[in-house]
C-alpha cells in the first residue's frame, strides 16, 4: 500500500514538474517573441540617420557554430577611427566618416543635414569576453568574430 | 505630368504618362529589391547614364505600402517605369507583399507582351557567404528560351545549373518561362544583406554587351561607398521581405540535381 502510494506521489510530482517546466517554457517563448516584435517595430520606425549628424550602419549577426560573425557596413568610414567596444552583451560601434556627407535631393531637414559619423549599439546573443574577439576591416566593411 | 492612360490589372493600377513606343530590338530590365539591391542599383545607374525618362508606373492599394514617391515636385508611384530608345525599365525600391508578387509577376508578363518587348533582363544577385573576401565576382545566367540564350554567346558568364532560387526573381522567371517570353536572369555574386554596387557594375557590364550599348560603370564604382551609404534604408526595408520569402533557401544544397 505504501509503495503504491509512493509511486502515485512520485507520478504526481513528475506531472507537476513537467507542467511547471512547460508553462515556464511557454512564458519564455511568449516574452521572447513579444520582445522581438517590439525590437522589430522599434527598428523599422527608427530612422537610419539622426539630425545631430550621425548615421546608423547596416549590420548582420550570423551564428557560425563555434563563433558569431558580425558584419557591419561602414561605407565611407575612416578605418582608423573605427571604435568597437563591448559591455556585457552590448556592442558599441562608432566610426567617423572620411568626409561629411549630405543627402542631396532629399527635401526637409534630412536634405540639409550633414553627417559626420556612424553610431550604433548592437545587442548580441551572448555576453562578450573582449579577449575572444577578432576584428577585421576591409573596404569599409568590418567583420567581427566572437568566439564562444 | 498628366496621366495619358490608366488601367487596373487585378489589384495593380498601371499608369502611363505618355505613349510608350520602343525601338527594335527592344529590351526591358526589371529591377525589384532583392539580394544586395543588385538589380535596383543596376537599373538606377542605367536609367541615369542613358538619361531615360519616366513614362509610367504601377501602384497597388492592396499589396504595396501606402506610399507616394515625390520626384522633382511630381507625384510618382512606388513602382516606376522609365523608357528611352529601345529600353524599358521597371524600377522599384519597395518589395510588394508576398501575396502580391505572383499577381505583379503575371501583370509584368502581360505588360511586356503588350509593349512588344523582345527580351527581358532580370539583373539580380546571388548571395555568397564569403563576399567579404571575394573581389572577382562571377556572374551566372538562366535563360528561358533558346532565343534568349543566343544573346549570351561568347560571354564569359556561366550557366546556373543546379540550386534553389527564392524571392521576386524566382517568381518572375517562372512566369516568363510559362509565357515563353525571352528572359535572362543574371545572378552576380554579392552580399545578401548589404547594398552591393560592385555586383551591380558586373551585371551592368553584361547588360551593356547584351543590348550593344556602352554603359560606363566607372562612376558607379567610384561612388560605390556613397551608394552603399545612401541605400541603407532601401536595404533595411528589403530584408524583412527577403526573410519572409525564405531567401536562406538559396544557400541550401538540393538532394536531387
Amino acid at each position: 500500500m505504501d509503495e503504491e502510494f509512493e509511486r502515485l506521489f512520485k507520478r504526481i510530482m513528475e506531472i507537476e514538474r513537467n507542467l511547471r517546466e512547460y508553462i515556464e517554457d511557454e512564458f519564455r517563448k511568449a516574452i521572447r517573441s513579444f520582445r522581438e516584435d517590439i525590437m522589430y517595430i522599434e527598428g523599422m520606425l527608427a530612422p537610419m540617420w539622426h539630425y545631430e549628424g550621425y548615421l546608423r550602419p547596416l549590420y548582420s549577426i550570423v551564428d557560425r557554430g563555434s563563433y558569431y560573425e558580425i558584419n557591419i557596413d561602414l561605407a565611407k568610414a575612416d578605418e582608423q577611427s573605427i571604435d568597437i567596444r563591448f559591455s556585457n552583451n552590448l556592442m558599441y560601434v562608432r566610426a567617423r566618416l572620411k568626409e561629411d556627407v549630405g543627402f542631396s535631393g532629399l527635401s526637409g531637414r534630412g536634405g540639409k543635414a550633414r553627417f559626420h559619423e556612424y553610431r550604433e549599439v548592437v545587442e548580441l546573443p551572448i555576453k562578450i569576453d573582449p579577449q575572444k574577439v577578432k576584428v577585421i576591416t576591409k573596404r569599409g566593411f568590418v567583420k567581427i568574430l566572437i568566439y564562444k | 505630368m498628366e496621366v495619358y492612360r490608366e488601367e487596373w490589372m487585378g489589384d495593380f493600377l498601371v499608369l502611363e504618362y505618355k505613349p510608350i513606343e520602343l525601338q527594335k530590338p527592344s529590351y526591358a530590365i526589371i529591377s525589384l529589391p532583392d539580394t544586395g539591391l543588385v538589380g535596383v542599383i543596376s537599373a538606377w545607374h542605367i536609367t541615369k547614364t542613358l538619361q531615360l525618362s519616366e513614362v509610367g508606373g504601377l501602384d497597388s492599394y492592396t499589396y504595396l505600402p501606402p506610399i507616394v514617391v515625390v520626384s522633382n515636385k511630381l507625384l510618382r508611384t512606388p513602382i516606376r517605369v522609365f523608357s528611352g530608345g529601345n529600353i524599358l525599365i521597371i524600377y522599384s525600391e519597395f518589395i510588394p507583399a508576398q501575396q502580391g508578387l505572383l499577381q505583379l509577376s503575371k501583370i509584368l508578363v502581360n505588360y511586356m507582351e503588350r509593349k512588344g518587348v523582345d527580351y527581358v533582363l532580370l539583373p539580380s544577385g546571388m548571395p555568397i557567404q564569403n563576399r567579404f573576401e571575394v573581389e572577382n565576382l562571377k556572374t551566372y545566367y538562366i535563360a528561358t528560351t533558346p532565343k534568349a540564350l543566343e544573346l549570351l554567346k561568347n560571354m564569359d558568364i556561366e550557366p546556373f545549373e543546379n540550386g534553389f532560387l527564392a524571392g521576386p526573381y524566382a517568381l518572375l522567371l517562372k512566369e516568363f518561362t510559362r509565357a515563353r517570353l525571352n528572359a535572362i536572369l543574371l545572378l552576380t555574386e554579392s552580399f545578401l544583406e548589404f547594398p552591393d554596387p560592385e555586383a551591380s557594375a558586373k551585371n551592368i557590364d553584361v547588360i551593356s554587351r547584351i543590348i550593344g550599348r556602352h554603359i560606363d560603370v566607372k562612376e558607379l564604382l567610384e561612388q560605390a561607398e556613397l551608394i552603399r551609404l545612401r541605400a541603407r534604408d532601401a536595404m533595411k526595408n528589403t530584408l524583412r521581405g527577403l526573410a519572409q520569402m525564405r531567401k536562406d533557401v538559396e544557400y541550401a544544397v538540393p538532394l536531387h540535381t
